[in-house]
């Protein structure tokens, strides 16, 4: 039973089969909206079919329990191959040839073999110091009348594909420690303001940074044609009222504190807390002002404050309008004044009788009116670490490597025997390659042509 | 028009002559076509070598300087480049022409949409902020050498099943020329072997640029999602050519499906909503 499950994990049958539904897999999550994408999706997909994607956690395909299922498979069909095909190619690593055999030489085509003047002590003195220079682990076992050779280069070509694999493992070991001790996360910080709590976006919840972040400014620049140039945060990072670092914060060149990056990676603007309000008085002088949230003015002459109590960007989908609140020795009032006050009694006439609050001249005889809102922006920064990146790093360095090794070398072994002949040497040459049979070939007439012009 | 531009879109119609004199060559089986065909692509390859560098110099006259890989206009110019650069050098190494009808006419197509399709804007832009890297020419260039070679990989296993439906009498000029279905496979293993290398860069150089610029190495955007499924076809290709010693029609078929993954993970994805809105 182990057995056969040990011959199942380390097939190449399923290596092929995960290969290609992981392929799939894959296809079916760029196909599907996943996480926040997801809920777009929910209005036009019926209820069935959302229910049946939840559970299969399709709107989470990558993370889900049978993706992850899917890789540890493929991860522990890498091992099962690894352990099954190594010590084989170790052992013949490590094997020591045998020079005994005439096998390698029979049936040699004419052109490996050749005579030179000499007696084979000679050439052997001559061939040894060659072959040693341009082959690892050379042999020779010497016999009265000649000699053997073996020689060989490349003996680690076979060790590429070891490397390239057992580097897949180390990148997914390198996923693994980042998912587990890392953590994504982010948050918008408007301007001037500061926070040490930032939104997780897997794990969801918050998470507390052992020091505080502050938006000083963020700003944006153009090109001629319009196309943003650049967005460029000033970042304050403190601790205990001491500054850790300060700097600008831009696409592309992340923050690192603490081993936790910042990123630039969204802006948005929000309303500041200052207003433009335009009143219209009894004498029907209209003068501008501004104010501040929750910092009351008075009107004329002491006899009435003025509060904006609430700004709203887009209030009841009606645009930006603002919550007044006039106290004076009468009493006190509050009511909505809206930007685009016109246009909402254009297409709602009755408007004002229905909603007395929405006059913006309900405190006798001003007529208020909102000029605009200031607004501010703010920077939304990216926030993550990740201890797995190096470990992923060094893992594809070794792929590459892999790769190299694996198709770019060839493992080329060499046998020649060198014989008495008379008062001539013959050599033959047997020689053999992994996979590259043209190299191999350019060796061997490389090496003839030294070899012919060997003379005592 | 803008100087550049103008040689781009001629060279569009140089390589439409250079697809077409390897076309004519194994039509009619004379040789005599063979010698112009290559020097009309050699001579297409040098005007748009010329064309990329006048106009990198000038966006740098613009003051906006930067590779001219950074958008689609620009990576379809870029992508017919590096096809007739990668098939040249094949021509020149295994001394045939046979290979040039078949795959001459990628590199034209791809031009030929960058030069004319309404949708493809051929005006220099500045780099968004999200494409101020200096990995915007590294990844670029090693995911289209990539590109490239399965492109040519596609083109020898089309040849490899059309040479199956012909008959081996030697009566078409066409299927004699057509060179063996074993050297087909295995110059179509090797085209896969390179585009697969050259895609592994370019997947960790895009790896290492996304840790700099979207916080993280991977993030599963749908373009990064495709280069990994194009990966995963073609090291199920490999797996079961190396180990299995698939070989042939197989082979022929895996090569034309990853190469419908590549166009799809070039072109298909931005029609999903992603990261890589920009090509």
């Amino acid at each position: 039973m182990i057995k056969r499950s040990i011959a199942f994990l380390s097939s190449l049958k399923l290596t092929i089969a995960l290969l290609i539904i992981i392929a799939a897999a894959s296809v079916l999550g760029t196909v599907i909206p996943q996480q926040y994408g997801a809920v777009g999706s929910f209005r036009t997909l019926s209820p069935e079919l959302i229910d049946l994607f939840e559970s299969l956690q399709l709107f989470d395909l990558y993370h889900s329990i049978w993706f992850i299922i899917l890789m540890s498979l493929l991860s522990a069909n890498l091992i099962a191959c690894f352990l099954k095909r190594f010590p084989t190619s170790w052992k013949l690593f490590r094997k020591i040839p045998s020079l005994d055999t005439d096998k390698h030489f029979k049936n040699l085509p004419p052109e490996r073999i050749i005579t030179v003047e000499g007696k084979p002590h000679g050439v052997i003195g001559k061939l040894e110091p060659l072959l040693l220079k341009r082959y690892k682990r050379v042999r020779k076992k010497a016999s009265e009348r000649g000699a053997v050779f073996y020689g060989e280069k490349g003996a680690y070509s076979r060790f590429g594909v070891y490397i390239t694999h057992a580097s897949v493992l180390v990148v997914i070991v390198g996923a693994i420690i980042g998912s587990l001790l890392g953590f994504e996360a982010y948050v918008n910080l408007p301007e001037g303001e500061s926070t040490n709590a930032v939104y997780m976006t897997r794990k969801k919840g918050i998470k507390q940074l052992d020091f505080t972040v502050r938006c000083d400014s963020f700003s944006i620049s153009y090109y001629d044609n319009g196309m943003p140039k650049e967005y460029r945060s000033q970042l304050s990072f403190l601790k205990d009222d001491t500054v850790l670092f300060q700097g600008p914060l831009l696409v592309n060149h992340p923050i690192t504190i603490d081993g936790i990056r910042f990123y630039q990676a969204s802006y948005g603007s929000i309303p500041g807390d200052e207003v433009y309000l335009t009143i219209r008085k009894g004498d029907g002088e209209t003068v501008l002002r501004t104010a501040r949230a929750k910092d009351p003015f008075f009107l004329n002459d002491n006899d009435a404050s003025v509060e904006v109590v609430r700004i709203e960007e887009n209030f009841m989908s009606m645009g930006p309008a603002v919550l007044l609140e006039i106290t004076s020795p009468e009493g006190s009032t509050s009511f909505w004044v809206f930007k685009y006050i016109e246009k909402i009694m254009d297409r709602f006439p009755e408007i004002l009788d229905k909603v007395p609050k929405f006059n913006p001249g309900l405190y006798r005889p001003c007529l208020f009116g909102l000029d605009r809102i200031e607004s501010r922006y703010y920077t939304g920064l990216q926030i993550s670490k990740d201890p797995g990146v190096y470990t992923v790093a060094v893992g594809s360095f070794f792929v590459i490597l892999g790769f190299f090794i694996t198709f770019f070398s060839a493992h080329k072994r060499l046998w020649i025997r060198v014989a008495e002949q008379g008062e001539k040497s013959m050599i033959s040459i047997s020689a053999h390659s992994s996979k590259d049979p043209v190299g191999l070939k350019r060796d061997i007439e490389h090496l003839m042509k030294h070899i012919s012009s060997l003379r005592e | 028009m803008v100087l550049n531009t103008t040689i781009l879109s001629w060279v569009t119609f140089i390589y439409f002559g250079s697809a077409t004199l390897y076309l004519f060559r194994m039509v009619t089986g004379k040789e005599f076509w063979g010698p112009p065909a290559t020097y009309t692509a050699l001579f297409g390859l040098l005007a748009q070598s010329i064309a990329l560098v006048l106009r990198w110099i000038e966006s740098y006259k613009m003051g906006i300087g930067h590779a001219p890989l950074s958008n689609l206009y620009e990576s379809l110019i870029f992508f017919s480049w590096t096809i007739v650069l990668l098939y040249l050098i094949i021509e020149w190494r295994i001394k045939s022409r046979n290979l040039g009808a078949f795959v001459m006419p990628f590199a034209f197509i791809s031009i030929a949409y960058a030069s004319f399709s309404p949708n493809v804007n051929s005006r220099i832009q500045p780099l968004i902020p999200a494409l101020q890297s200096n990995w915007l020419i590294s990844h670029v260039i090693t995911c289209f050498f990539g590109y490239a070679a399965f492109a040519i990989a596609c083109g020898l296993a089309l040849m490899y099943l059309i040479k199956g439906l012909g008959r081996d009498d030697g009566s078409s000029a066409f299927f004699r020329l057509l060179p063996n279905r074993d050297i087909l496979d295995e110059l179509s293993y090797h085209s896969v072997v390179i585009g697969f290398i050259f895609l592994t860069l370019g997947i960790i150089t895009g790896s290492v640029w996304a840790y700099s610029a979207w916080g993280s190495y991977w993030s599963w955007d749908p373009k990064e999602t495709w280069s990994l499924i194009t990966w995963l076809i073609y090291a199920a290709m490999l797996h079961s050519r190396l180990i299995r010693g698939w070989r042939g029609k197989r082979m022929a078929i895996m090569s034309i499906i990853g190469f419908g993954s590549v166009l799809f993970t070039y072109f298909g994805v931005n029609l999903l909503p992603g990261l890589h809105s920009y090509l």
